[in-house]
């Protein structure tokens, strides 16, 4: 794994969309700055509307900026005239869940390395494998995302994107079809990897409780047009487990975050805001 | 003023040409050039020797021959007999098909019963039909119009099974809750849900009716756009062939848009599409 | 009274001990299903016996009646010449299964192709989705005449016809299929570094599957439809042609045995297609299973 000091740090500046559908011009985002460090977590949390998905679609290589920049470790990654372009090195964990239906856990989750040709068939598949015997999801190899539960899907498609030694893993609101005992499960899995892989992740939501709990540090975002309200150093210790969900700490930074959210909630329920895209 | 209120800030006629712009395509421009291509190279095919194109009668003459068929009262009589075919077959096809198709999804002993000889009766293409027909009904055009009715049929039978089947159980469980008795029930929320279903099977049936219509023709009758066709066969006239497909066509299309239009105004709640 | 308590056995070494389909027989006796199934086939029948064999009422005198028929279908030594033990029977069967396989899988590749690149390549399907949509109203039938007066021989214009039905049926699916791939799989793909090949057999294909096979039993139906049309105007061999024939020289119940014929052949073809599509999507079948 790449060692560099610098590997996968974030910098984002006046980053902003204008879509245009129908004629009027829509900003979903408005001008977001700010950094993310090397192996830090990063959580951008707002209510419907406030460009979040955009920013990520605009980092992972679906979607193109308006206007701004962003930055991956001191180089372009994403301009205004600069084609979007996907890669490996920004992987995405998708909110509707994109396991391929129709191959089997080990296809899904050995195909980047195969794909990119930076492995064989049968080393790729003896290191996923190990991968998935590693977070304690040993046995279900040979089955087909269908006969998977919610919670394991979502396992196993985490698994797939750290397969590819990614330098920064993008999650989209990954937990959220989730039910909430599943979601508890779910989510100290990925605190677990964490630990044991630190990479820069960013992660977007719109659960506050799951912002702290999570992250490093939290950004918060207003409702349409998108910019970032403040950022929030969430400072509690790791290893993570659910009973920091009462710790004191938790509980005030929770307050912190709800009453600068709130009105921004309230704004985005009374436009009828949906997220683009 | 941000960078982006500068962008939103644009005059009323930019605005209006981009409405305008959202339809001159790239594929309305394709569309143009696959088409006219197609043209082009049918019209000079015989000189140029192109292989299919060339057998065909260039396009200029096929244009020529339709100003003499469309002034000719065979061809619109033709319209009018193969039309009125279509609608009894067609409309015989509804009137007993959804009942039965109604009957059948909600009634499990008639579905079990049902099912199998559907299942063996319905492989028999139509055409195979045909020499029955002709034996069994008194009349040709009854025997015509019976044919149109077989291939119409299977399709609305099954497509309203097919949508009786499966109403949303949180509909009837919603009904239920809300106190409907079994009448309620069948007529406002089942009947309502299976509509666009029945009104797939109207529409396909309606294209596999006209190709009935011309099997039908060919065999037992003596008019309608269908015989015309089979008769241009036997007089080798290769641009009264095309023609008379070409009306078909035309007339298949505009029935099925007649239907998808009925449907649209009928469940004005389910887009077709 | 001694009550002997048989050991009953878990589910799982009950399960284990019986084959599935053993299992799904059993079932099947039990339900009412195959009961009701017996009483409509005994209706059919029987009121296609009484009314032409035995009762000859109105126009059902004019019929070929069901038991002369069946008599006919299984004599060995048939008065008209066809049953299940001549082989004039299998030779016409074999005319027409013959044209009907290679013209449908010959518009099956074409149109799988056809369609995969429609879907895939917007100036592809700019430049081909108008002319698809002019011709594919113009009934299939309606080919018929153009094809014999162009195509030269016997058995082209046949299977061209043929062809041609599946063909139109076969594109208009997969296109439907390829479209209805959610764009979240090609993002996925992308992202893992998929090429644009990869992402053809890896995604297009196998997500477009589906509506393909769906497509594929329609085309098999229309395939059996647009082929006895065909025979019965130029053929000189083959069910449908056998069709007219026996109505012209009268020999009803030979018809009816041949109208039989292409129902079941009609039956086991699409049955064939569905049985492929279940084992290539065996993916699907556990997910339905499974909600």
């Amino acid at each position: 794994m790449n060692g560099a000091v610098a590997a996968g740090a974030l910098s984002i500046r006046h980053a902003g969309k204008v879509y245009d559908p129908e004629g009027l011009n829509v900003v979903a985002l408005d001008g977001v700055s700010f950094d993310i460090r090397s192996a830090e977590f990063c959580v951008v949390v707002g209510p419907s509307g406030c460009g979040k998905t955009t920013l990520l679609n605009s980092i992972a290589g679906f979607d193109q900026l308006t206007f701004g920049e962003i930055y991956l470790d001191g180089a372009v990654l994403a301009r205004p005239n600069k084609p979007p372009l996907p890669g490996a090195d920004r992987i995405v964990v998708f909110q509707q869940g994109a396991l391929f239906p129709w191959k089997t856990v080990l296809w899904n989750v050995s195909c980047g390395p195969i794909q990119q040709g930076k492995a064989n068939r049968a080393a790729a598949e003896r290191q996923a494998r190990n991968l998935l015997s590693r977070v304690g999801l040993k046995g279900i190899e040979n089955q087909y995302p269908g006969s998977l539960s919610g919670g394991t899907k979502r396992r196993v498609e985490i698994v797939r994107a750290l397969m590819n030694e990614p330098k920064i893993l993008l999650l989209d609101e990954p937990f959220r079809a989730l039910d909430a005992l599943t979601k508890s499960v779910v989510q100290e899995f990925l605190l677990e990897l964490y630990d044991e892989i630190p990479k820069t992740i960013f992660f977007i939501t719109h659960d506050i409780e799951e912002a702290i709990f999570l992250g490093d540090r939290v950004v918060v975002m207003t409702t349409r047009p998108g910019r970032v309200l403040r950022t929030i150093d969430v400072g509690i210790d790791r290893p993570r487990d659910y009973r920091v969900l009462t710790s004191e700490r938790f509980l005030k930074l929770e307050r912190e975050v709800r009453e600068s959210i709130h009105d921004e909630a309230r704004k985005a329920f009374e436009a009828g805001e949906r997220e683009l895209a | 003023m941000t960078a982006v209120e500068a962008n939103i800030s644009r005059s009323m006629p930019t605005r209006v040409w981009r409405r305008i712009a959202r339809y001159l395509t790239l594929e309305l421009f394709l569309g143009i050039v696959s088409i006219g291509t197609i043209a082009v190279l049918w019209e000079f095919a015989n000189p140029l020797g192109i292989p299919v194109l060339s057998n065909l009668p260039p396009l200029s003459e096929i244009v020529r021959t339709s100003q003499q068929l469309l002034t000719s009262d065979l061809y619109w009589d033709g319209w009018l007999l193969s039309i009125r075919r279509i609608t009894s077959g067609f409309l015989l096809a509804q009137l007993i098909g959804v009942p039965i198709g109604l009957l059948m999804a909600l009634h499990r002993a008639s579905f079990e019963a049902a099912f199998p000889i559907v299942e063996i009766l319905r492989p028999i293409p139509p055409v195979a039909w045909i020499p029955i027909s002709i034996l069994f009904w008194p009349t040709r055009e009854l025997s015509v119009i019976f044919i149109v009715f077989l291939g119409a049929f299977w399709i609305v039978l099954l497509n309203t099974i097919g949508g009786a089947s499966n109403v949303d159980p949180n509909y009837r469980r919603a009904a239920l809750s809300l106190g409907s008795t079994p009448r309620d029930m069948f007529w406002r929320i089942i009947l309502p849900a299976t509509i666009p279903s029945i009104v797939t099977g109207m529409a396909v049936g309606m294209g596999i009716a006209w190709e009935m219509v011309v099997a039908a023709e060919m065999v037992a009758g003596r008019t309608g756009l269908g015989y015309l066709l089979w008769q241009s066969l036997e007089i080798n006239a290769i641009a009264q062939c095309i023609i008379c497909m070409i009306s078909i066509g035309i007339a298949g299309f505009l029935s099925s848009e007649i239907i998808r239009l009925f449907g649209s105004f009928v469940a004005p709640w389910q887009r077709m599409h | 009274m001694a009550q002997v308590i048989a050991p009953v056995p878990t589910a799982e070494i009950a399960l284990r001990s019986t084959a599935p389909w053993i299992i799904r027989a059993r079932r099947l006796l039990r339900s009412s299903r195959p009961y009701y199934a017996a009483l409509g086939l005994c209706m059919f029948f029987g009121a296609w016996f009484l009314l032409v064999d035995v009762f000859k009422v109105w126009r059902f005198r004019e019929l070929p009646g069901l038991v002369p028929s069946v008599k006919e279908w299984l004599s060995p030594d048939p008065v008209y010449g066809v049953s299940i033990f001549t082989a004039e029977y299998y030779s016409h069967i074999w005319a027409s299964v013959y044209r009907v396989y290679s013209a449908f899988i010959s518009a099956t590749i074409l149109g799988i192709a056809i369609g995969v690149l429609m879907g895939w390549s917007r100036v592809f399907r700019g430049l081909t989705f108008p002319i698809l949509e002019m011709l594919r109203p113009i009934p299939i039938l309606a080919w018929i005449p153009l094809a014999i007066l162009l195509v030269p021989g016997r058995e082209a214009p046949i299977i061209g016809l043929t062809f041609l039905a599946a063909f139109f049926v076969t594109i208009l699916n997969t296109l439907l299929g390829v479209r209805s791939i959610d764009e979240v799989y090609f993002r996925a793909a992308r992202s893992l570094g998929f090429s644009n090949t990869a992402i053809l057999f890896h995604v297009i294909v196998p997500g477009a599957l589906p509506y393909i096979f769906i497509g594929l039993q329609i085309a098999m139906g229309a395939c059996w439809f647009s082929l006895v049309a065909a025979e019965i105007v130029s053929g000189q061999a083959g069910l449908g042609y056998k069709v007219w024939e026996t109505y012209y020289y009268v020999q009803y119940e030979t018809m009816v045995i041949i109208m039989a014929t292409l129902g079941l052949l009609g039956y086991l073809s699409s049955a064939l297609v569905r049985f492929v599509g279940k084992r290539l999507m065996r993916w699907r079948v556990r997910l339905l299973a499974g909600v």
